[in-house]
């Protein structure tokens, strides 16, 4: 595998359950057991009724483009070669929305609340990021 | 301050989302798609804010106008965000001094009084934000702060809007009720926010074309404007607008995740 200059996720004891997941090609979510809220991101408490009662899910891996925007410039230089290239926050179909990006697709061609699936990208041997593609 | 905007959610630096224009530009799409705004509304605000920072001396741009063509010819940072939807990046100092009217009255400047406040702060993570595309905190603390000051919005002479970016601008003055959602374009038209405009909206130039002092910019810029202090863009008879009685400032942080409103009125 080549060099990855990227940032990488930060994985904590909160958030360690979601990115074990990506690496076994799962998208996990936290669901309130007291309420049955779906929540992310990964939070202690429940910001429905506050409770701590918290387990972990495995959801579908699709939903709709909630909203999407288009980077024209690199904040970061590892990112110079991918411009333009699309941010977006994805509405999972089990309510949560997650940032990602929108890949397999040209800029020009993604919509608001346009259908979308997982698409895994597994950038390091530790790190697979959870990406979207049109449906 | 880079290393905390670069920390300001979680993992998306992951995913190249970095700092405060792409998480606005993601608001500001949602409401794209929501309404009918876009740049085509935003380049009022861009060029209108420009043409206050060509009568004040203090600003950045005082000596730099804009056209519509300038603004939409320039190139994108985070679509749909062009360079001249973004504030300044600004070095720089402001201070008012707040105290009792009565102590006020014995002092060599003229006071202005604080007639209103208001806060909301509908705080969540940006990922999760319902607000994006309005009614963002500006809503409820407008209405806070128009109840504590006994007035309505037809009362307000002008306004000093927060506004890190022109959809900022947009979104706040449609939730403050100046106008229903999507019709922000035609309220905008023809100069109303302009020296000589029916609202005038951030006389200094504001952080798009003044300086960015964070809520400095607005408030201070309404003060000033009450005690009369703002020469070239004085609103009243030189400016071609209505002398100012009431003038609403506000004060946005996060990605729209509170807000502060204050009604000044002059002494």
């Amino acid at each position: 595998m080549t060099l990855y200059t990227k940032p990488l996720p930060r994985i904590n004891d909160d958030t360690r359950p979601f990115w074990e997941g990506c690496r076994a090609h799962e998208l996990r979510v936290q669901k309130c057991t007291a309420c049955g809220h779906v929540r992310w991101p990964a939070s202690i408490i429940c910001p429905q009724c506050h409770s701590r009662k918290t387990t972990w899910i495995t959801v579908a891996g699709t939903g709709t483009v909630y909203s999407f925007v288009v980077y024209h410039v690199a904040f970061h230089p590892a990112f110079r070669d991918d411009l333009p290239y699309v941010v977006a926050v994805v509405e999972l179909t089990e309510g949560p929305r997650i940032f990602t990006n929108i890949v397999e697709c040209s800029p020009e061609a993604v919509t608001c609340d346009m259908p979308v699936e997982v698409a895994w990208d597994d950038v390091t041997n530790e790190v697979t990021l959870p990406k979207f593609r049109p449906v | 301050m880079a290393s905390m905007l670069m920390s300001l959610g979680h993992d998306e630096e992951a995913f190249g989302h970095f700092g405060a224009t792409g998480s606005y530009a993601l608001a500001a799409r949602r409401a794209m798609h929501e309404f009918r705004t876009g740049p085509e509304t935003w380049q009022h605000i861009a060029v209108g804010q420009r043409k206050w920072a060509n009568l004040n001396p203090a600003a950045m741009m005082h000596d730099r106008t804009m056209t519509y063509d300038e603004y939409m010819n320039a190139r994108w940072l985070v679509e749909p965000f062009r360079l001249f939807d973004n504030c300044l990046v600004s070095d720089g100092g402001r201070a008012y001094i707040v105290t009792t009217a009565e102590r006020a009255r014995d002092l060599k400047q003229p006071p202005v009084l604080i007639a209103g406040m208001g806060q909301k702060n509908p705080a969540s993570y940006p990922e999760s934000a319902s607000y994006f595309a309005g009614p963002t905190g500006a809503k409820e603390a407008g209405d806070r702060a128009f109840r504590m000051a006994g007035i309505t919005r037809d009362d307000i002479d002008a306004c000093e809007i927060y506004d890190c970016f022109t959809y900022t601008v947009e979104i706040t003055l449609q939730d403050y009720g100046f106008f229903a959602p999507g019709e922000g374009n035609n309220w905008f038209q023809n100069g109303t926010i302009e020296p000589g405009g029916r609202m005038p909206v951030n006389t200094s130039g504001g952080q798009l074309s003044e300086a960015y002092l964070m809520g400095m910019t607005p408030l201070t810029e309404g003060v000033m404007q009450l005690m009369g202090r703002c020469g070239a863009r004085q609103l009243g008879p030189q400016t071609q607008t209505k002398e100012p009685v009431h003038i609403l400032c506000s004060d946005n942080g996060g990605i729209l995740q509170c807000n502060t409103t204050i009604v000044l009125r002059k002494a």
